[in-house]
Parts: structure tokens; C-alpha cells; sequence
């Protein structure tokens, strides 16, 4: 990763920390684990903006800072790794951006792109429901035509941050074929629009960060199709790329590895407790090597699903292995109930999200079908 | 040639190793990544041949010619750099047809010195892929002062990092051929009519299989560029890299055989020529407790706040 020791890599990674270590005398950045999912900040995320780290990827035209995945790699790895509230511009910056950047007309672009590296513009993610979970070809949310646009039926679930944010980027049906995978498209919808209601999905912490997402007949004009009609799967499938390798998919509970690390720093750590401290290190630097090959690929323009899905399942497991294994290291009761930011709260915390690390963004045994097709592929080939 | 294309070659050689193909017959990898280019750096002229490498411990060092009035505040010095040396260099790769580039602490600090082993008692030994791993008994061994070379801590250092990422890059290529082998197998093993790389379980086992591998070649290639980079000061990710690696070892030779069924674990198939060497390798060089202890030393001994610089080697 020679590009990530570019002398411009470096100082932004130092202005990173400067900026984190601000925030952290302020009072913004707690090193909470989970914090991408949960930490929802609007003001952290403008002040996040206003320094050039919200859409970063995007071209200067369109406000963006013109700069490749690998520098907001370095940004998004700071931020989660300090346990940092990113979640409000999380999706729009993740996805609904480089979304919009392939798919949007020009009107869309300049109207959404600008809004979202500014940090005032936040997204959601409408595609999973009930009956389309990992399966995804079978949404049933309908998008009929109408005079100047479309009217959209339907429910999404497990719709994050719907409640607090401006648009989603809705997955619906717009003709029937034989083959599933056709006649489906993509719409950028106002959650502010009538027709749109929002019912909380709270988590088994009682925390609400999900929803169901009804849309009742709600009417979406010709202009929010995004993309071609019709080409719904495919836009879809090509963003999952950047859904799947980022530092978020290993670095979920990497706050609470720093909790243990101040916790033993106090004391003589044992042997038995160096040795598994520092295999998670080890863990974790090989998982990060091999996501930071895929923002590599990614700014190369080379295809990178696989590769992805490869990094989605070592890294997501990982975030669940290190709870239990920094658990073994100190062994503590978990408590949620303890004052916020100590040891035993921030193992609850960590402790209580990690039926999500594994399951969100496509459930790794899924991705473990596309992983083994796409080997054996390669293997009969050579 | 650079140290990542170095380390591809040695990926090459682990991943044919034992094969009989050409690149696994090639030269030692102790002697081209390790042994050689150390002793041309402390600028040792050896004798021809395959060299081999050991960095010892519990040696006993002396001064051959110690000056008896020259007493300095590290003790005795030597008149000259000869030594003579008592002591066991346990199953180092291939002795018996090489000489040994040793690296030891001797009594002036950090040494270099060729063993030729027809000058010791050569205990001829084996690891469990039938690698040749030689012990050598030293009695009184004389060191000639022009080839004992004292060397800088950091020298020493790097011989020890160069040490485990060979072997952990071997390692990555065994990784490979298991990988290979089972995707081979599955595709083309039919039982209840159907390949066995069509049930959703197999499909899962060889998912991890195919990830774990894929998990040590990037912290191998990773490691090897900061060491191009940063030579001994790549003491963070190098550990990094042969504790993933050791650590890895378990979980990919469990699913290879397990997928290969009862033709793994017999002559018939070339997958016991990587397990093998990667139940052997993953203890060679230092295993994962070794440089996972480091690992966790390192982090327990910065701030906590420094953890994260520590895993991206950005300060």
C-alpha cells in the first residue's frame, strides 16, 4: 500500500488526529464502539465537512474534494477507529454519493452532491422488506407511472436513520419479467413527503436506530428515477462493493480493544494476556491490509465484489471474535448500566451489537456462496 | 530485486514445495532471502555453496585470544575477533549440505559467523514434512577473527524479521496450494450425483478456507513492503505477519482435509506435501505466541491512545 505512505497521505492522516483529538476535549468523540450505526451527529458530521471529509471521493464539480477511495479510507479509518458519531452523513457519504456520481442525471447530481459534502444533506438506504432480506430480487414495494412521475407502494424494513434523515434511495418494482433480477428500479424519495410514515424497529438494546418505511402511494416526479428504469439490480449489486470492504466492516469494535489496552496499562499484564492481545493486533492488521487492497481496486477501477465480500466476512467476524476474546483478557461482568465509557459499559455495548456485525450488509454466509463461485471459477479457468 | 518481488518467489516456492516442480527444487530460501544477502551485508567473504542460517540463543561465546590487561567495562576484550564457541544449534534447515550463517550475542556485543558443519557432530533430523532440520553439536568450535563479524543491533534485528516473513511468505504459498487442491477436489468429487462443491455446507467450510489464505498472503505482502521500506524498524507488521500466519495454520489445514475427505490424510494426495509444512512452519522461525507476545508488549507499553497508530505504522 505504497500510496497510503504518500507524504499527502500522511499529513491528512495527522490532521485527522489533530482534528480528533479537538473533538475529544470537547466532548464529541467518546471512543464508543459501533459509533457509525449509532452516533448520530449532524453538527459533528458538518464540522466533519466543512474540513473537506464528506464526500471526498466526489469530483471538486460536484463540491467534492476530488480525491481517490484510498484518501477517505484514511479519513473514515480515523473516525471509526477513534470510536467517532458519523452515523447521520454515513450512507450519503458511503453510498447514496458514488451512487448518485454513476447513475444520476446531471440535475440530480448537482443537486444532491454539493448538499451531501456539506455535511446538510443526510440518506438512507430503502432496499431490504420483509419477504427481501438476502434474497433482494424479491422486493415487492411497486413503483407505478403516473402523470409526470411515479407513485410508490410499499414497506422497507430495517431502514436505518429514516427518522432523522432527509432522502432514501428506494428499491421498487416497475414492470414483472420471468427473471427477477429485471424490472426493477431505483428512486431518490423525500422522507418528508406525504405518504411517507416512519415506524420505529428498536433494537434489543431498546436503542432506535431502524424502521419499517411505508410508503403509502407516495408520489416520487419523473426527475428521482435514478438511473435507467429498469436497471435497478444492476446499479445495486455494483454499489455493494463499497458497502462491504470499508474499515466499518472490521473496525466496529475497535474502541473497545483500546478500552482493555488503558485498562491493562495500569497493570502488569500477564503473559497469557500479551499473547492474546497481540494475536487480535495481528488479526486486525492482516484484515486491514486486505480491505485497503480493495479501496485500492476500487480507485483502480478494477472489479473488487469478491474481494469484498472476502473481507466482509473475516472482518465482521473478527468485530465479534474481539468482544469475546477482550472479555477472556479482562474478564468483567458487562454492564450497560455503568457510568458511560468505562470498561464494563463499553463491553455491554460491543456485547449487545454483535448479533448485527455478521448479518448487515448481506449476510456472510451468502457472501460465502459468491466468494466460493467466483475461486472455482477462477481455478477451472487456469 | 526488490523485497516484495523476492517475497513472491518465496510464496512460489512455498506453494510447490515438496512437488518436484522446478520452483519448489530451487535454492534454499534461507540461503537467497536470509542468510545471503545478511552476510553480504556484514560483509562476510564465505566459502561457495548453499548457505543456511540460524540465529542462536544459550550459546556459550568466547573470546579466542582474550587480552588479558585490556579489561573494558563490558569485560574482557579479544586481542582479536576470533571465537571459539560451545553449544547446540538446534534443527536448522538443512545443515547437513550447507554451511550455517550463525547469529548469536558473543562477548562484544551481536556476532555473525559462519559453521561449517563438517567441523561439528551433525544430528540429522527431520520437521513433520520431512524437511531436513539439523542439530549441531559445537565443541570448542574455533571462529577465525576474519570471520567473525560483529554486527549492529539492528542488523541482528533484521536477520530475525527476514527470518519469520520467509517463512511466513512459504507459508502463504501452502495456503495456496491448499486452496487450490480443495477447489480442485470439490469440483470434481461427485457424491449423491452432484459435485461436492455444490452442498451449501461444503460451500461454507471452503469459503473460510479460501479467505484465511487469503487473510496471511496480505499480511505477507503488506509486511514485505515496510520492509523494503523500513528495514528493521518493520518490526511491527513483520510480527504481525508470521503471527497471522502461525495463527492461520490450523484453521486452513482443518477445512483442506476435512473437504478433501480420507484421500487428504493418505499418500495419494499431494495435500499432506502443504499441510505438513504448514503444521511445521507455523513453529519455525518463531510462532504465533512468540510474536504475538511482541505484538501486545508493543501495544501495553504505548499510551492506549497510540494503539491505533501502532496497526496503521503511522505516527
Amino acid at each position: 500500500m505504497t500510496a497510503l505512505q504518500s507524504v499527502q497521505t500522511l499529513e491528512l492522516r495527522r490532521e485527522v488526529r489533530r482534528f480528533l483529538s479537538e473533538e475529544r476535549a470537547r466532548g464529541t468523540v467518546l471512543g464508543r464502539p459501533d459509533s457509525w450505526l449509532t452516533g448520530w451527529h449532524p453538527e459533528f458530521s458538518r464540522r466533519l465537512a466543512e474540513r473537506g471529509w464528506v464526500g471526498m471521493a466526489l469530483p471538486k464539480e460536484y463540491g467534492g474534494g476530488g480525491l481517490g477511495f484510498l484518501a477517505r479510507v484514511v479519513v473514515i479509518e480515523e473516525l471509526l477507529a477513534a470510536g467517532a458519531p458519523v452515523s447521520a452523513h454515513w450512507v450519503a457519504d458511503r453510498q447514496a454519493a458514488p451512487s448518485i456520481l454513476n447513475h444520476g442525471s446531471e440535475e440530480q447530481k448537482k443537486r444532491f452532491l454539493p448538499a451531501i459534502a456539506e455535511g446538510r444533506c443526510f440518506f438512507s438506504i430503502g432496499m431490504s422488506e420483509e419477504q427481501a432480506g438476502s434474497d433482494l430480487a424479491s422486493v415487492q414495494t411497486r413503483a407505478e407511472r403516473v402523470a409526470g412521475g411515479w407513485r410508490l407502494t410499499g414497506t422497507k424494513k430495517w431502514t436505518g436513520g429514516a427518522h432523522c434523515n432527509d432522502y432514501a434511495i428506494v428499491l421498487a418494482r416497475t414492470s414483472e419479467h420471468e427473471d427477477r433480477h429485471q424490472g426493477l428500479s431505483q428512486f431518490i424519495v423525500d422522507l418528508r413527503a406525504p405518504g411517507v410514515r416512519v415506524e420505529p424497529i428498536r433494537l434489543l438494546t431498546g436503542e432506535h436506530t431502524f424502521n419499517y418505511f411505508h410508503l403509502d402511494g407516495v408520489e416520487v416526479p419523473d426527475g428521482m428515477l435514478l438511473g435507467k428504469e429498469g436497471d435497478g439490480w444492476a446499479q445495486v449489486t455494483g454499489e455493494l462493493a463499497f458497502e462491504r470492504s470499508g474499515p466499518e466492516r472490521y473496525l466496529s469494535t475497535f474502541p473497545l480493544l483500546v478500552a482493555v489496552v488503558r485498562e491493562l496499562s495500569d497493570k502488569a499484564a500477564t503473559a497469557d494476556q500479551q499473547v492474546r492481545l497481540g494475536a487480535l493486533m495481528a488479526r486486525l492488521y492482516a484484515v486491514r491490509q486486505l480491505s485497503l487492497g480493495v479501496a485500492a481496486a476500487l480507485d483502480e477501477g478494477r472489479p473488487a465484489d469478491v474481494q469484498a465480500a472476502l473481507v466482509k466476512d473475516l472482518g465482521t467476524r473478527l468485530e465479534g471474535e474481539l468482544v469475546h476474546e477482550v472479555r477472556r483478557i479482562l474478564p468483567v461482568a458487562a454492564d450497560a448500566g455503568a457510568t458511560p465509557g468505562t470498561y464494563p459499559e463499553l463491553l455491554a455495548l460491543a456485547l449487545l451489537h454483535t448479533p448485527a456485525y455478521t448479518l448487515r450488509g448481506g449476510t456472510n454466509e451468502i457472501l460465502r456462496g459468491i466468494i466460493t463461485r467466483a475461486v472455482e471459477h477462477k481455478e477451472q479457468q487456469s | 530485486m526488490s523485497i516484495p518481488q523476492q517475497l513472491a518467489r518465496v510464496r512460489t516456492a512455498g506453494c510447490t514445495a515438496g512437488t518436484g516442480s522446478a520452483a519448489g527444487s530451487a535454492p534454499l530460501t534461507e540461503d537467497t532471502f536470509v542468510a545471503r544477502p545478511l552476510a553480504e551485508r556484514a560483509e562476510l567473504a564465505l566459502r561457495e555453496g548453499p548457505l543456511t542460517y540460524c540465529l542462536a540463543t544459550g550459546l556459550v561465546i568466547r573470546w579466542a585470544h582474550p587480552a588479558v590487561f585490556h579489561v573494558g567495562p563490558a569485560g574482557t576484550m579479544g586481542d582479536d575477533a576470533a571465537l571459539r564457541v560451545c553449544g547446540t544449534l538446534p534443527r536448522v534447515p538443512g545443515a547437513r549440505g550447507a554451511t550455517v550463517l550463525v547469529a548469536a550475542q558473543g562477548p562484544g556485543g551481536p556476532v555473525l559467523f559462519p559453521v561449517d558443519p563438517a567441523r561439528t557432530s551433525v544430528e540429522t533430523g527431520a520437521n513433520l514434512a520431512g524437511e531436513p532440520r539439523d542439530t549441531l553439536h559445537l565443541s570448542d568450535y574455533q571462529v577465525p577473527a576474519e570471520l567473525a563479524r560483529p554486527v549492529t543491533p539492528e542488523l541482528l534485528s533484521e536477520f530475525e524479521l527476514r527470518a519469520a516473513l520467509s517463512r511466513a511468505a512459504l507459508m502463504a504459498g501452502a495456503a495456496q496450494r491448499c486452496v487450490q487442491l480443495t477447489v480442485a477436489h470439490t469440483a470434481t468429487r461427485i457424491q449423491f450425483g452432484r459435485p461436492l462443491g455444490h452442498f451449501q455446507a461444503v460451500k461454507q467450510e471452503e469459503a473460510r478456507l479460501i479467505e484465511e489464505s487469503a487473510l496471511v498472503g496480505a499480511a505477507v505482502e503488506a509486511a514485505g513492503e515496510a520492509l523494503e521500506r523500513l528495514g528493521a524498524e518493520a518490526r511491527f507488521e513483520v510480527a504481525a505477519a508470521k503471527a497471522q500466519a502461525s495463527a492461520s495454520v490450523a484453521e486452513i489445514a482443518r477445512i483442506a482435509h476435512q473437504l478433501h475427505g480420507a484421500i487428504g490424510f493418505t499418500e495419494l494426495s499431494e495435500l499432506r506435501l502443504a499441510t505438513t509444512r504448514l503444521w511445521s512452519w507455523r513453529d519455525e522461525d518463531g510462532d504465533e505466541a512468540y510474536w504475538s507476545a511482541r505484538l501486545g508488549r508493543a501495544a501495553l507499553t504505548q499510551r492506549p491512545e497510540q494503539l491505533w497508530s501502532l496497526l496503521t505504522g503511522a505516527n
